[in-house]
């Protein structure tokens, strides 16, 4: 189970399950042995009851077994057979025994079987009066009759040789014949344990749910504080009750302070970074283009100036876009949206793409709605994401490939694709293309291109995000990588309205 | 026209003043807050180009004062800073319109010459080189009276050649002039259009307009 509260209460469960387990098994062995006794008690009254009226019918009457008439009894007899029994007087007597009765002369043959004794198997018979046999020192215990009776417990007085010719008597039952016996116990054991769990299941949820409550609370004012703009609200704590969940309250305000804080002193060093980097290349720049654009300059030292100028706007870009991720972070997006024609952009995009074609060999088309495609969007942001892509469609196509643009508008939102069909990337590489200082393996890129500084495709991620959409990409190693970034209609960006287009 | 530019940093705000004056206009360098509030209520001065971070004053406190005061010459902005918020809070303080830094020439100059209202003859709108003909109006180009089809980008690159007539034009600053300031394309990207142009422009006729100085850039000659 995935919430707290349903670990809670599987536990609550798990733990009354012992426990009901627990009880049952003790109160059945107590059950058990207290029924066992009571039926010990019982054969033991009987076996001495039996005893004394077997010894006093003796003295009086001066005989109590006699020598019956010869028979052949059982298949085992070969010729009739004289046995001892009791006097038929006495045995009537011993009829009225509740439980199973045996009496043995004192060899240990069987003297008399009550009616109900004789009921029982011969097997069980035999070892009844094995038990009885003269000299055995035990006078109770459990006879194991599985498959017959089950248990039955025996108890046996042995008598004196006084000439009457009764050697033991044993009084046996079967456990299973003990009121409230252990087994009747344990289904009603198995009947009642179910509903108790279920019933103290339900109560556990509740219980859980109950106690889970102020962490629930918590959980939701988090959410809300936590949305980025929000992280000067604290956490509602009440004062006196120094309990688990207050003290985790104040654990984690504390913690938005410090994140407060932090976020702070992150916004102040971007806006003096912009200010600490920009100023510094502001003054390159100048020196650069004034030398650059002055009649007087050697030409031989155009060329170098060109190209410092070149790694001046680099280096912008660079900052520029560090800068830009760095306030995405914060969720402070500068976006300055306006309603533009996205197919003119893309119209736009698409010259600057068929260039670079041009100069590598590569072949590139547009597939673009005829009419103007508005859209609320930042426009020199878009140009930077579709200037991105193409660039970078270009640079891993080589030469004889296509570079596909597409633009289409579907009501709600508008796609724009860039297909190619160049080295694509691998699989494994795929979900880390918009990672920023991510870059693939430099040798996949056509040779003499520079290596950017592997935030072009961070950057375009930002923008589509911004502008409340998203960007997918689709790619098959040597087959191709197609780009599509979706923009929806009608998203309005946190950008306040009335703030100026960028200067492009 | 009359610019004040307002800037503490001595190599940009010489860039800018001298600039300035290369493009026709008369252009005062100051670099103190203060000395700028003195200067500019005076009411002398056609149009500002104003830092943000200046020593006396505030550039946002300073457009604030002055617009106070009644000034109502065109105000300009640098920044380095491109956060949306802080350009709101510049329009909001009474600016025109705003550089982010760094910034390349011909933008300030355009933002410039479109806050300034220059008068026509100072912005001749037909640029000419031998017989070629560009139209800044209607976009028009022709050659000895033949009407010429550009892109949009050819006539980017051809416009901003003409524009600085005999001088050599590096190939990163067509680049920075043709395609967005950020644009990187990584390869030249200038030379594929040059080609282009030269057969459209050049291609037919004796003499060349468009010449290749090589390592560097190119250039149009009359």
């Amino acid at each position: 189970m995935a919430t707290i509260r349903g670990r809670l209460t599987l536990g609550f469960a798990v733990t009354l399950a012992a426990t009901v387990a627990a009880l049952a098994g003790a109160l059945y062995l107590e059950r058990r042995g207290s029924a066992l006794r009571e039926l010990d008690r019982r054969l033991a009254l009987e076996a001495d009851l039996a005893v004394q009226f077997l010894g006093q019918s003796y003295i009086l009457l001066g005989r109590v077994v006699r020598r019956s008439v010869p028979a052949i009894e059982s298949a085992r007899d070969t010729v009739p057979v004289e046995r001892l029994q009791l006097e038929p007087a006495v045995a009537a007597y011993l009829e009225g025994v509740r439980d199973f009765l045996l009496v043995a002369d004192t060899a240990g043959r069987e003297l008399y079987l009550t009616e109900t004794t004789r009921t029982l198997s011969y097997p069980v018979i035999e070892r009844l009066l094995a038990l009885a046999a003269p000299g055995l020192g035990a006078t109770e215990g459990t006879l194991d009759a599985s498959g017959d009776q089950g248990p039955i417990r025996w108890h046996v007085r042995r008598l004196p040789r006084d000439g009457s010719g009764i050697g033991a008597v044993l009084a046996a039952a079967p456990t299973s014949d003990v009121p409230f016996g252990p087994a009747e116990l344990l289904r009603s054991i198995a009947l009642v344990s179910p509903i108790v769990l279920l019933g103290s299941l339900a109560l556990g949820y509740w219980q859980a749910g109950r106690g889970l409550r102020p962490l629930q609370q918590m959980t939701e004012e988090l959410e809300a504080i936590t949305d980025g703009r929000s992280l000067h609200r604290r956490l509602a704590v009440a004062g006196q009750a120094r309990d688990e969940v207050s003290r985790l309250g104040a654990t984690v305000n504390g913690m938005l302070a410090r994140l407060e804080q932090s976020f702070a002193s992150l916004r102040r060093f971007t806006a003096d970074a912009s200010h600490e980097l920009k100023t510094p290349l502001m003054v390159f720049r100048a020196g650069v283009e004034r030398a650059l654009t002055h009649p007087g300059t050697p030409p031989e030292s155009l060329e170098a100036l060109d190209e410092t100028l070149d790694q001046i706007n680099q280096m912008s870009e660079l900052v520029d876009a560090l800068l830009t991720l760095a306030r995405a972070d914060e969720g402070r997006a500068p976006l300055a949206v306006e309603p533009h024609d996205v197919a003119a952009l893309v119209t736009e995009a698409a010259e600057t793409a068929e260039i670079l074609g041009a100069e590598a060999g590569i072949t590139v088309s547009v597939e673009r709605p005829t009419g103007p495609v508005v859209l609320e969007v930042d426009a020199s942001r878009i140009r930077q994401l579709l200037l991105n892509l193409i660039t970078n469609a270009v640079k891993y196509t080589p030469a004889g490939g296509q570079v596909r643009l597409g633009l289409e508008d579907r009501g709600w939102q508008v796609a724009i694709t860039v297909a190619d069909t160049g080295v694509g990337v691998a699989a494994g590489d795929l979900p880390h293309i918009f990672d920023r200082f991510w870059r693939a393996d430099v040798a996949r890129s056509r040779t003499g291109d520079r290596a950017g500084a592997g935030l072009g495709l961070a950057i375009t991620k930002w923008i589509a995000e911004a502008h409340g959409g998203t960007i997918a990409v689709q790619s098959r190693p040597n087959r191709g990588t197609t780009f599509t970034v979706v923009l929806p209609r009608g998203h309005a960006p946190a950008v306040a309205p009335g703030s100026e287009p960028r200067p492009a | 026209m009359k610019i004040l530019v307002v800037e503490d940093d001595k190599t940009v705000g010489q860039y800018v003043q001298r600039g300035m004056e290369e493009h026709g206009f008369h252009a005062d360098l100051v670099g103190d807050g203060l000395e700028a509030l003195r200067l500019a209520s005076g009411g002398l001065y056609d149009l500002l180009v104003l830092d943000v971070r200046i020593p006396g004053m505030s550039g946002l406190e300073l457009v604030r004062t002055l617009r106070d005061r009644g000034l109502t010459s065109p105000i300009l902005m640098l920044t380095a800073q491109d956060s949306v918020e802080f350009k709101v809070q510049a329009l909001r303080a009474g600016a025109d319109d705003y550089v982010t830094k760094p910034f390349a020439f011909e933008e300030l100059l355009a933002r410039v010459e479109a806050l300034g209202r220059r008068p026509k003859e100072l912005a001749p709108p037909v640029l000419q080189a031998g017989d070629l003909v560009l139209d800044t109006g209607t976009r028009e180009v022709r050659r000895g009276g033949e009407a010429i089809d550009l892109t949009p980008k050819e006539y980017a690159v051809l416009e901003y050649l003409l524009r600085h007539k005999g001088r050599v034009m590096s190939r990163t600053l067509i680049t920075e002039y043709a395609w967005d300031f950020h644009f990187d394309p990584g390869t030249n990207i200038v030379d594929v259009v040059i080609n282009r142009l030269r057969k459209k422009v050049d291609a037919g006729h004796d003499r060349r307009l468009i010449h290749t100085v090589r390592g560097v850039g190119y250039v149009i000659r009359d």
